[in-house]
């Protein structure tokens, strides 16, 4: 009950985004707008190799003969990718080596951000502080990475995207675009053009990462969309989890967030990446500003026995469109999606999965809980398909709904393709809402109607939550009753 | 779009493509390069498979209208009307019908599609309009060729308190949709809307539904079920959508698939679209084989594999003819399936 009563007093507290604040720093910023010379710019300022260049410039070429995709149940006004920033980075003097080189305005805003940060100690230096390897991206450049030395004794590179391409060029060369390719997608594609910077994970074989490894994004810079690329690494027999969560100042102005994280996985080797994700939704009542989360995530089980799981809490963002998918192509691999995805406001919300089963004997298993309240419209799509060649290949899929509130919309769009007499796909979905009942029973014991709600969420989502490591599914909770504060009575 | 435009206007770039959402696993346009020229007439088979159910019978050959009959016949009563569309001369035909069920009464519509000739590409439209208190049940058995292609569609809009149920039994063909709109009022009124499809060889069936549910206290029960051997490639598409204020809406919807062969496919997408709070909506989906304890069960106790396989596939799709209500078209459905399942045998 104690987490209960924690919801019920951050909900009392929390009157306005609780992280809507803007840090100032000077930033350095590419011209607004978007040709070849921006990618240059990006590439030259990041000191890029040649063939990274070409590589963005390519995509970037793909990227002005593809059209915006528009089949989602989401609708925004056109972007104008000429009126955005694709560069900003903090400025630094020759990049810190320790905390105390960092711009104290950047610690102050680790503080703000709360709870997630109980890294910060970490960050901080702390004797004795929890071990967790942050790898904070602030804006678009990775500021400070931490615990390099404990993860490099057991082999493990934990470093940003940029460090990675001048460290690790061969890795990089040989796993970049090697799931999410190129041309995949329209904003996967401008991410591969843009990107600016991200996570870079190799776990060793036979490695067990030692701790968990986290990022925390944050979009800053006004109008300077995020374009992060992640790519993680699992070799043979290995293991890691990655905690990613993301909070974002309050802005007027919509905010393009086109991330690609890419996952490969080898031989018995498994990820767990877990996402809590409260970027700025927007004004509650107008609607207006809020972040466009238009992220591909996609994990690719290379080789026999490899497993991936991703466990999402989305409650941010003004429209939340993304798929993080398990490509199962190895004999016996397995995939697992959980999510808890909840709207409110003016919010929209198009997520879910793919299951691609190829090799035999895979499995999958999907558990998706959407929550819709206000004017929010929440939407489950998912594909689940099995090759002719993945005989023996099982998926479970169950996507709830619950609505709260008269002017609200769930909906739930499965594909299932099934090539294959030996395997068995099964799916369920409801969509209910609220109990009436259970709420009576819950304001009857004295319960006020917000915390009888965020009970009664809670216990909606339970499934999902477990999934998550211990100090993130304590922030999914409350995130989960504060998203949904104001929506009954 | 559609291939009623297409075969009107002899313009097919009107077809709809893969690129077509609601089309994305009937492909028409990248299957039909032209439109097949019409054959010598093969004739007009005697009895279509309702026949010994009496009732008026209606018969559109290749597209032509029954003589004398309005572009909506209104039924009243307790009428059973067959409907026989007969492709006989291959070709490329449209038919469409209109029907208005009056207040009050029971209706039973008996719908075949037949074809004798090869190489048939037929469309049908159906506009059916079920008024207040009246009911409608229509059982359809799609008996077309290897090489036929047909689009059925049926709008279907009911007012308060009327009931429509359907049956749709289809053993596929080169490329079939049969597509089921219906407007779905709420106020007491009911829809049950049932089909299986039986494929072999390199057939293709896609049986889609539309539900729109507008007003409050509406019903809809679905259950599709399919069987697929060979190559054979199975669609169901279930849509149900719940407008604002259409509360306490009951609507449940269930597709299940057996797939027997290494080489058949089903694609499923069951929706629910729901923009009203208080409301009961679920799906549920399940593709695989015919489980395997229960063959074992039955061979253990002397039914041979085959026999086994044939009794729990009968079983896996009589649920559906036995939601039929009435008597004799739920024999002659029963019988027609049976003796679907039983060719391999």
């Amino acid at each position: 009950m104690a987490a209960v009563k924690e919801t019920v007093q951050a909900v009392a507290e929390l009157e306005k985004y609780e992280h809507g604040f803007v840090t100032d720093i000077e930033q350095e910023f590419a011209p607004k707008g978007l040709n070849a010379d921006i990618v240059r710019f990006i590439s030259a300022k990041k000191n890029e190799p040649e063939w990274m260049l070409e590589w963005r410039l390519a995509a970037f070429e793909r990227w002005l003969a593809m059209d915006e995709p528009d089949w989602a149940k989401v609708s925004f006004p056109k972007i104008d990718y000429q009126d955005a920033y694709y560069y900003a980075a903090p400025s630094k003097k020759e990049g810190p080596k320790s905390l105390d080189e960092v711009d104290p305005e950047l610690l102050e805003t680790y503080k703000k951000l709360g709870i997630p940060l109980k890294e910060q100690e970490v960050l901080a230096g702390v004797q004795g502080a929890p071990k967790y390897a942050v790898d904070a991206v602030f804006d678009s450049v990775s500021v400070v990475t931490t615990f390099k030395k404990e993860l490099a004794a057991v082999g493990v590179i934990f470093c940003s995207m940029s460090e990675a391409i001048r460290e690790h060029p061969e890795l990089v060369r040989q796993y970049l675009g090697s799931v999410v390719p190129v041309s995949d997608n329209y904003f996967a594609c401008l991410n591969s053009a843009v990107f600016s910077d991200g996570s870079f994970v190799y776990i060793p074989p036979g490695v067990r990462c030692p701790m968990e490894l986290s990022t925390y994004f944050r979009i800053n810079a006004a109008e300077s969309g995020q374009f992060e690329r992640t790519l993680i690494i699992a070799d043979k027999g290995a293991y890691c989890s990655y905690l990613e969560g993301c909070t974002a100042p309050q802005r007027d102005e919509n905010q393009l967030h086109a991330a690609v994280v890419e996952l490969v996985i080898l031989e018995d080797a498994e990820i767990k990446y877990s996402t809590v994700q409260n970027w700025y939704p927007g004004d509650p009542v107008t609607g207006k500003g809020g972040i466009y989360n238009f992220v591909t995530k996609r994990a690719d089980c290379r080789e026999d026995r490899a497993k991936v799981s991703w466990t999402q809490v989305e409650t941010g963002s003004a429209i939340t469109w993304k798929y993080p998918s398990c490509v199962l192509r190895g004999n016996d691999s397995s995939g697992e999606f959980y999510s808890i995805a909840v709207t409110n406001g003016h919010q929209q919300a198009d997520t879910g999965t793919k299951m691609i089963h190829l090799g035999a004997n895979t499995k999958s298993r999907i558990i998706s809980k959407g929550i819709s309240a206000g004017k929010s419209s929440n939407t489950y799509r998912g594909l689940v398909s099995a090759h002719p060649k993945a005989k023996g290949a099982r998926n479970f899929t169950q996507c709830d709904s619950l609505l709260i509130g008269k002017d609200c919309a769930a909906h739930t769009v499965p594909y299932i393709e099934a090539r294959n007499g030996q395997s068995v796909f099964e799916h369920e979905a409801t969509t209910t809402r609220l109990s009436e009942d259970q709420l009576f029973y819950c304001r009857q014991r004295g319960l006020d109607t917000e915390s009888a709600v965020a009970l009664l969420v809670n216990g909606f989502v339970r499934d999902v939550l477990q999934e998550l490591p211990m100090e993130f599914a304590v922030e999914a909770q409350k995130l989960v009753a504060i998203s949904l504060e104001g929506s009954v009575g | 779009m559609s291939l009623a435009k297409a075969i009107e206007t002899g313009d097919l770039t009107q077809l709809p493509s893969r690129r077509d959402e609601d089309w994305r696993w009937t492909d028409l346009r990248g299957l039909l390069r032209e439109l097949p020229k019409r054959g010598a007439s093969t004739g007009v088979p005697t009895e279509g498979p309702f026949a010994a159910l009496g009732g008026d019978v209606w018969l559109y050959v290749d597209g032509r209208k029954p003589a004398n009959d309005a572009a909506v016949a209104a039924l009243a009563s307790e009428d059973v009307i067959q409907l026989r569309f007969v492709a006989t001369a291959g070709g490329a035909a449209n038919a469409s019908q209109g029907l208005l069920v009056e207040p009050g009464a029971n209706v039973v519509l008996l719908e075949s599609y037949e074809a004798p000739a090869d190489q048939a590409v037929t469309s049908v439209e159906l506009k059916i309009y079920v008024a207040e208190g009246a009911s409608l049940e229509r059982i359809v058995i799609v008996d077309d060729r290897a090489e036929s292609v047909t689009v059925s569609q049926a709008d279907v809009t009911l007012a308060p308190g009327a009931s429509y149920a359907q049956t749709i039994l289809t053993t596929g063909a080169r490329r079939q949709r049969i597509e089921t709109r219906v407007a779905h009022p709420g106020e007491g009124a009911t829809v049950r809307l049932d089909g299986a499809y039986l494929l072999r060889e390199q057939r293709h069936a896609d049986l889609t539904t539309t539900v729109t549910h507008s007003g409050l206290d509406g019903q809809t029960s679905e259950l599709t079920k399919g069987v697929v051997h060979d190559q054979a490639r199975g669609v169901f598409q279930g849509r149900i959508v719940v407008e604002k204020g259409a509360d306490q809406t009951d609507a449940r919807m269930g597709h299940h698939a057996l797939i027997l062969s290494d080489k058949a496919e089903v694609d499923a997408k069951p929706e629910l679209l729901i923009f009203a709070d208080d409301v009961q909506c679920a799906h549920g989906n399940t593709v695989g084989a015919l489980d395997e304890n229960a063959l074992f069960y039955a061979r253990q106790r002397g039914i041979p594999l085959e026999e086994a396989r044939a009794l729990l596939t009968t079983a896996f799709v009589g649920e559906v003819v036995d939601r039929i209500q009435h008597e004799g078209a739920r024999e002659v459905a029963a019988a027609w399936v049976a003796k679907q399942l039983g060719q391999a045998q």
